[in-house]
Order: C-alpha cells, then structure tokens, then sequence
C-alpha cells in the first residue's frame, strides 16, 4: 500500500514536469475511519469514512498552482495536474519563492505513531467502548435528570509526500477518540459539559474514567451565578489554556503571520515576551505525540524547535517557503489539512512546560478570581486583545472554588497576558490544541452580568 | 417497495425523454443501484447523495498570488436506516458494483447497529421528483481565470491604494459549481445545481505600533455576473475605509450596556443565540433550552425570527434540502411565540411534525443534519435614527469577527468587528473588540426596539465539523442591559 501511494505521486509529479512545471510536489492521503454515536444515552449510529486524494502543487518560475481531487482515479488526477498547471500559469509571481525543499539531512524516527489494534478495532468492540463510557456517565449521575452525548472514533491512515527534489516519503499514523458529554437538567437549570480522552495508543484508552470525569465536570457545572466584576487573577486550566495559547499564542508565533505583519508579536524575537515562568516547545518528535510525525507536510523532516525560554522568544515556526524567505533553518512545521490544500504553518505538539502542583494548589493561593476550565475564544491576531467567554469558569474566594460562573468574560491584551503568567501547575493534560498545565494570570479584567 | 423504485426509476427516463444526456442516465443508474442492495440486506430506509463538484480559490497577499486553488469533489454518501440505527459511508468508486458493494456494507452496519438501539422510530415522509436547472447570466467556466485573476488584482490594489496607512492587503476570491443527486427509498429523486461566487478583502491598518485589520465580504448564490456589481467591484476601499477608521478607536470599557445591533451583527445574535437551539435534533437529544418551548412564549409580542431558503439569490438558498424534501420558509418565531423547527427526515418523522426541509451536508462525505439558511429577525417599526436618539447611554455594535452558541446550556458568545458608543441618543466613539455574551431565553426578552431597515450579509455556519454557506441578517435592533467585554 505504502508503495502504491509513493507511485501514483511519483507519477503526477512527472506529468505535472511534463505539462511545463519547472518544479511539482505530490501529496497523497488514504484514511479509513470508524465511528459510532451515541443521543439521550443509547447508540444511535455508525460510520465508515475511507477517504484518498491527491493534491498538487506546480511550479513555473515563482508561480505557483495547486488542485486537489476526491480520488485516486488515473483520470481524475490527470484533470487535477492539468488545472494546477493551468492555475500556476495564470498566477502572479511571488519574488519571495525559492524553491520546494530538498531533503539534505536523514529523518528522525518517531515511536508510537502506528497501532495495530487500533487500525484493526472491531466494530463490536469499538461498540463495547462507547458502551462502558457512557454506562460509567450514568452511574455518577443517577437521582439527575439527564441525556448524555457519547462518540468514539477510531482511525488510521497514510500519507505520502513527493517532489521534484527527490522527496518520497510516506508514513502511517492511527488514532482513536473518546468523549462523553452529558446534558443534566434541574429544574430552572440545564448545563453541559464534556471528558475525552484521544490518543495513538489503544491500551490507554479508559472509559470508566472519562464517562466519570464527564459526568462530575457537568454536575460541578449546576447553578452558575454572575459575579460583581473587575481586575482579578484568572487561572486558565488546561482546555483554556488549548484555546488561549495553543491557538491564540502558536497562531502568532507562526513566520507567516510575523513576516506579514499580522502578529501581535512582530519583531520580537530575541526580546523578553513572557514572565520567566513561561517555557514553550514545539516538538514533532515526541514518541506517540498527536502532532508527532517524522517528516512535515512538505516531507521536510520533523524537529524540536524552542519557542518561549525564560520568558525570551527564541524561535517562530517556519515551513519551506517563509525560511527561504528569512534565510533561516526550516523547522518543519509545514502544515495541510490531507491533500485538499497548500502547505501553511501550525504547530506539531506545542507544549507548555510544567511547574508544579495541582489545580487545587493554584486555586488555594487567590483569594478572589475566576477560574476559566474551557473558553473557545481567541484573540485578535494583530492587535493581541483578547476578550474570552468563560464557556465552563468558576468564580474563586479564599482559595476555594465557590460557584460556576453565567455570562462572564475575562478580557486582556495577550502581551499582558504572557507577562503575567506568575504560576505555571504540574497538572498537564494532552488537548486537541495543546499540551498544557493550569498557569495563573496574575490580573484581568472581569465583566459579569 | 423495490417494485416502487424501480417504476419511477423508468416512468423518469420517460419523462425525460430523448433531452436525457447519457451521463443522467449513469448517474441515476449508480444510486438506484445502491438502494437495491441496501433494501436486499433489510433495512427500512435509504439515501445516496452523488455529488460533482468544482471550486476555485485564487488569494492574493500585498498584490502577490499566495494560492491559486481548484478542486473536484466527486462521490457519493450512502446512509441506510431500520429500528432507530443509522449507518453512513461514503465512496469515490462510481461505478455499478463500487455503489453496491458500499450499499451492502452500509446497510450491515445498520443492522448490526440496530440491536443497541434504544428508541425505535420509522422514517417517512413526502416524495420528491424534480429536476431544478439554476439559471446564472455568466457560468464560471465561460468566464477566463485570467480575468479572474485581475479582478482579485484590481480589489487588492484598490484596498492598498485608498490610504497611506494601508500595510497589508489580502484579497481572495472562491467559486463554488455544484451538482447533487439525491435519490431515496420513499421515491425521492431530485438533482439541484448550485453557484456561488465570493470576494473577500482584509486589509491592514497601521499607524505607530497600531494595527488593524478586518473582514469585508460579498457572495451570493449566482454567477460571475455578482462580481461585477458596483458593491462588488468597490468591496477593497470598503474594508479599506473601515481600517483606516477603527486606527482612531477605541477599547470600551467592559461593563453593562443598553446595545443597539446594526443589520450584519443582529443576524449573527439571531443565528447564534436562537437558530442553533430551534435545530430540531435537539429534541430528540434533550439538548436545547427549548425543549419545552414549542408553541409557547419564548419572546417579546414584537419579535419573530424566520429562516427562509427560498429567497432568490441567496448563499443559504436552496431548492430542496440535501435529503430531497423540498425546502420552505420557517418562520421560527412568531409574535413572540416559537412556531416552528429546522427538520431532517428523522426528526420530522420522530416528532410527528411537518418536514420543511433543512437537512444539509457539507458535502457528499457527510451526513445531511438539521441546519439554518438564510436566517433573520423580522423588521419593526423604529426608523435607525429615533432607535439610537432612544438610547441614552448606550453603544452600536456593528459587523462581527465570530461567534458561537451551545445549545443545551442556552449560553452564547459574539464579538462584534467594531462599534460606537451613544451618549445621549448621539452616536459617539468609536471602539473595536467587543465581545456580547448572554443566555438565549434572558435576551430575547430584553429585545424592546426593532428597526424597519433590513439587510442580509454572507456568513458561514458550523456544526458537529461541517461547514455550510448561510446568510444572517435583519433590522437594527436594540436588547437592554447586556454584558458588554472590553479590555
């Protein structure tokens, strides 16, 4: 199979050459997913996705096209080079192209990507996990009223990366997702929330414990209040911290968005952006990471790259294209989602570096704060202002969790936010965004109402 | 039943006659082909969606390409349906055994499924047979990609040349030509065909260490021909216009607030706040604050809300909805009363109600879910000017950057792209960056002054990771005493 990607590349990136591109880069993606739901706490539905496409990126000159197509037809891939040739023509030229990256040095090996037993699951036992999850939920909410969400998602897939200047590479990776979401309802009060737990590695899987975890985080949920607002500590707890870093901050140290000028932190680089409390990483490397992969997008190899050392920042994330144009290191961390679309720029596992205790430790030292558990916004990229809806916050007295939080946001500019970090927790948590710990913002401005 | 299918297969051909190409008749062929092999397994329901479809994406940044993008999707979703249990796949093999194969294996799944269902249920509903042609002036492929290329060329030059301040321009323009085929066990058989073409200009403002930078858009449901409007043509000074202005704003102060919402940020409130929780998937779900609300009180006698995908010319409209039932307006709210649900076959078919044809897909690779189209508050009677001379201490907020809703617990979240604060009944300052959030039930009853104006702006609407093109809109409109987030 591995072969049969690296061909049929192989092939387009010739015809695409032969058609007049000067230089043309393959990618191919084959996936096969499985996933079963489940409403008001009984299974409702199951899906096979099984998905392979191509896109291709042409080169003439420094004019670039690219198209995509839904399969793997000789036919179809043959219109997709010709429309990527037609598009790359037509294109204006962007004096800042080099070239596609070769390949000078040998590529790391990274563990853990690939597990069998997930890529073969059957689906009764897939059915059996979504089962337990949510029978575990309905233990720990027995005497509520309630419906509970559930889902599990298993998946494998293989992706292969061919260009002009002797790229070939390929790699399979497999995943599995498990979540249960429960809605309880009281009498004036209906609330929700969420546990999951995704990974490469199947024996990790725990559904006793996330249908547990699901069901305590919706109960502690029950009767928010609006609170009188003003400046307060603000502590982000690990979801929080996915949205408000792991999107907000890894958006802005993206080369693209500096070079552009659309980073809130332009031209900072080498300059203290961040308390000393703040360290941050991106690393591809590490064994059985969701962001972990031994070669980009581009098929340019993977790294550790530091991003935010004692508060300084020390590097930005660069794919093929923006390191040309600064003249530094690529740091592999060209990004695409599958083969429908160019290579950008995001990070692999974007890590912020644990300090220590619990959340329960963080929460004792503030004796009147707000606790943001999960918020889905981010901020404006150029102007850095954030103003975050505490989508699951607390409000925090002396030292102790006192009640949810309705109708409440925290707003501060990310710059303040990076320098007020005073506590970094030893509670880290993978979430989709990022690998973080619960950190504290020493203030921010709270409206409730 | 598979007696049934296969008359109004043939009586189709019939009616079609000699205009049929041999490509309708290939096509036609595949889903019926499927629907036979999951009604041999046993199940009590199935669909196919066949879909071919093209896109164009071509970007600008400060006057160079950053992508120029074309794309084909192309295959087909087949779901099959017995007890309760549904089960999904998807296939690019169009061929006879590709659709039978896949048909098969869906329509096991399904059974196997069933025996872990709780509910049971049956669908039913209307069928559908229609063959909708969208008449556009200028089709994409008879307009050059070169020509293409020059209007994104023309509006981004025309975003950087309106100001000296003008840093950064990014310009794109997209293109969507589709074609859908919607066959099901009930008889349905409709195919649609879609066109929408967009222009998007987001400049950057700056002046010392500020910057600015925001979002002017413009789609419709159409040919080429909406590009070369006057709106469309001028869209680069318009967004250039409003970053030059929003230099000079200012952060407002987080606080409680009487807000008056303009047309563009009205539509996303009543999307966000309202539509998503009246998505009758909810029902069956326990998973919306409303659940308890239908045909009662859930507003101000003053206030209703629809959402209508027969409109003309709008991104959210549509014939028939991606299930083939043929779509209609929905008037969500009326006086005040919540009237009406956005319906798939299942939850018409679980809730004993009228189906209205709300099921959509982001494509062939996804299931059809209940979704908003083209969504809006109804006009009032205040003219804009006595509605703000109203408003003592207040603020205008316009545009949004974004905006987000969850259903079950009621709460949502927008921010505003920019907005005025009213001091005494005049408009003020302007500010950037305000954030609104809110409970649906408590705002709706704050709502006490709705406008005669009216407009519809573009947007695009997502749900259990599937993006949908809509359109959002309304009058002015004013809601007391909100939470306003500023810095």
């Amino acid at each position: 199979m591995k072969e049969e990607l690296l061909t049929i590349a192989e092939s387009a990136v010739k015809l695409a050459e032969k058609l007049g591109a000067s230089q043309a880069e393959a990618y191919v993606g084959q996936s096969k997913s499985f996933s079963i739901e489940a409403e008001n706490s009984a299974i409702r539905n199951a899906e096979e996705k099984r998905d392979a496409g191509i896109g291709i990126r042409t080169v003439i000159g420094k004019k670039i096209g690219f198209a995509f197509v839904t399969t793997l037809a000789k036919k179809d891939i043959e219109e997709a080079v010709t429309r990527s040739v037609k598009l790359a023509k037509a294109s204006i030229a962007d004096p800042d192209f080099i070239s596609l990256p070769s390949c000078e040095s040998s590529y790391p090996i990274v563990k853990g990507l690939y597990d069998t037993n997930i890529a073969e699951l059957s689906s009764e036992a897939t059915a059996d996990m979504i089962i337990r999850v949510i029978d575990a939920s309905k233990q720990s909410l027995e005497g509520y009223g309630y419906a509970i969400f559930a889902g599990v998602q298993s998946s494998s897939g293989m992706n292969a990366v061919v260009n002009s200047l002797g790229i070939s590479f390929s790699e399979s990776r497999t995943f599995i997702l498990l979540y249960s979401s429960p809605v309880v309802k009281e009498t004036d009060d209906q609330t929700q929330s969420y546990d999951f737990q995704i990974t490469r590695d199947l024996s990790e899987i725990d559904p006793e414990h996330v249908g547990r975890s699901a069901a305590e985080l919706t109960l502690s949920l029950l009767g928010p209040k609006t609170i009188e607002g003003g400046d307060m500590p603000v502590i982000f707890a690990p979801l929080g911290a996915g949205t408000v870093l792991g999107r907000g901050f890894a958006g802005a140290v993206s080369a693209e968005e500096v070079q552009k000028g659309r980073s809130y932190i332009s031209d900072a680089l080498g300059d203290s952006i961040a308390s000393e409390n703040v360290e941050i990483i991106d690393d591809a490397l590490r064994a059985a990471g969701l962001g972990s992969r031994s070669f980009d997008a581009e098929g340019y190899p993977s790294q550790h790259t530091a991003i935010v050392e004692g508060g300084v920042l020390k590097g930005l994330l660069h794919n093929s294209y923006t390191a040309n144009k600064d003249q530094v290191q690529n740091t592999g961390n060209a990004s695409r989602p599958s083969y429908s679309g160019l290579p950008s720029i995001a990070p692999s596992n974007f890590i912020l570096s644990p300090g220590r205790g619990t959340l329960d430790d963080l929460v004792s030292e503030i004796d009147r704060g707000v606790l943001c558990r999960n918020t889905a916004d981010t901020p404006n990229m150029t102007t850095g202002d954030l103003s975050a809806m505490l989508y699951e916050g607390f409000y925090i007295e002396n030292g102790e969790l006192k009640h949810p939080l309705k109708n409440t946001l925290v707003g501060i500019n990310m710059r303040n936010l990076l320098q007020r970090v005073n506590m970094v927790g030893g509670d880290t948590k993978v979430t989709l965004s990022m690998i973080s710990p619960s950190f504290v913002v020493e203030t921010a401005t709270v409206t409730s109402g | 039943m598979v007696l049934k299918e296969c008359t109004s297969h043939i009586s189709y051909i019939q009616f079609e006659g000699l205009r049929l190409s041999s490509k309708a008749i290939f096509m036609e062929d595949l889903a019926q082909a499927a629907l036979d092999a999951a009604l041999d397994i046993g199940v009590s329901f199935a669909d196919v969606r066949i879909e071919n479809s093209t896109t164009t994406i071509i970007e600008l940044n400060d006057g160079i390409t950053r992508q120029s993008v074309a794309s084909r999707m192309k295959g087909a979703g087949i779901r099959a349906f017995i007890d309760g249990a549904w089960a999904f796949a998807q296939t690019t093999d169009l061929t006879a055994t590709g659709m039978r194969t896949t048909a098969e294996s869906v329509a096991k799944l399904a059974l196997a499924t069933r025996e872990k269902v709780n509910e049971r249920f049956v669908i039913d509903g209307p069928r559908f047979e229609d063959k909708v042609k969208l008449k556009v002036k200028k089709p994409f492929d008879k307009v050059s990609i070169d020509e293409k290329m020059q209007f994104v060329k023309m509006i981004d030059e025309q975003a950087r040349d309106f100001d000296d301040r003008i840093v950064a321009t990014r310009t794109i323009y997209g293109e969507l030509t589709s074609n859908l085929l919607i066959a099901n066990t009930l008889g349905t058989n409709v195919t649609l065909e879609n066109s929408i073409p967009q222009i998007i200009s987001v400049p950057t403002a700056k002046e010392g260490p500020n910057r600015q930078r925001i979002q002017q858009s413009l789609s419709l449901r159409s040919g080429f021909e909406e590009m070369e409007t006057e709106q469309a043509q001028n869209i680069g000074t318009k967004a250039a216009e409003l970053a030059v202005n929003l230099l000079s704003s200012k952060t407002a102060e987080g606080g409680i607030y009487d807000v008056v919402l303009d047309p563009a940020l009205n539509g996303v409130v009543m999307h966000e706040a309202f539509g998503h929780a009246t998505e009758a998937d909810n029902w069956p779900a326990h998973s919306t604050v409303l659940e308890d609300k239908i045909n009662r009180e859930v507003g101000p006698e003053h206030l209703s809300i629809s959402d209508d995908p027969t409109l003309t010319g709008m991104r959210g409209s549509s014939e028939y909805d991606w299930e083939g039932t043929r779509a209609k307006k929905r008037l969500l709210v009326k006086n005040g009363v919540l009237t009406d649900l956005l319906h798939s076959l299942e939850t018409s078919s679980r809730l004993h109600l009228e189906p209205n044809g709300a099921a959509r897909a982001q494509s062939f690779m996804h299931v059809p879910l209940p979704r908003m189209s083209n969504t809006f508050m109804e006009p009032g009677n205040w003219s804009v000017e006595e509605l703000i001379r109203d408003t003592k201490n207040g603020i205008l907020l316009c545009s949004f950057n974004y905006g987000y809703t969850q259903s079950a617990k009621g709460q949502f979240m927008f921010q505003a792209s920019h907005g005025y604060m009213i001091e005494n009944g005049e408009i003020g300052v302007m500010v950037r960056d305000v954030s609104l959030a809110g409970n649906i039930l408590e705002v709706l009853a704050k709502i006490d002054a709705i406008g005669k104006d009216f407009e519809l702006e573009a947007g695009v609407c997502g749900k259990d990771g599937q993006s949908v093109p809509t359109t959002t809109g309304g009058p002015h409109a004013r809601i007391r005493q909100m939470p306003v987030g500023g810095m």
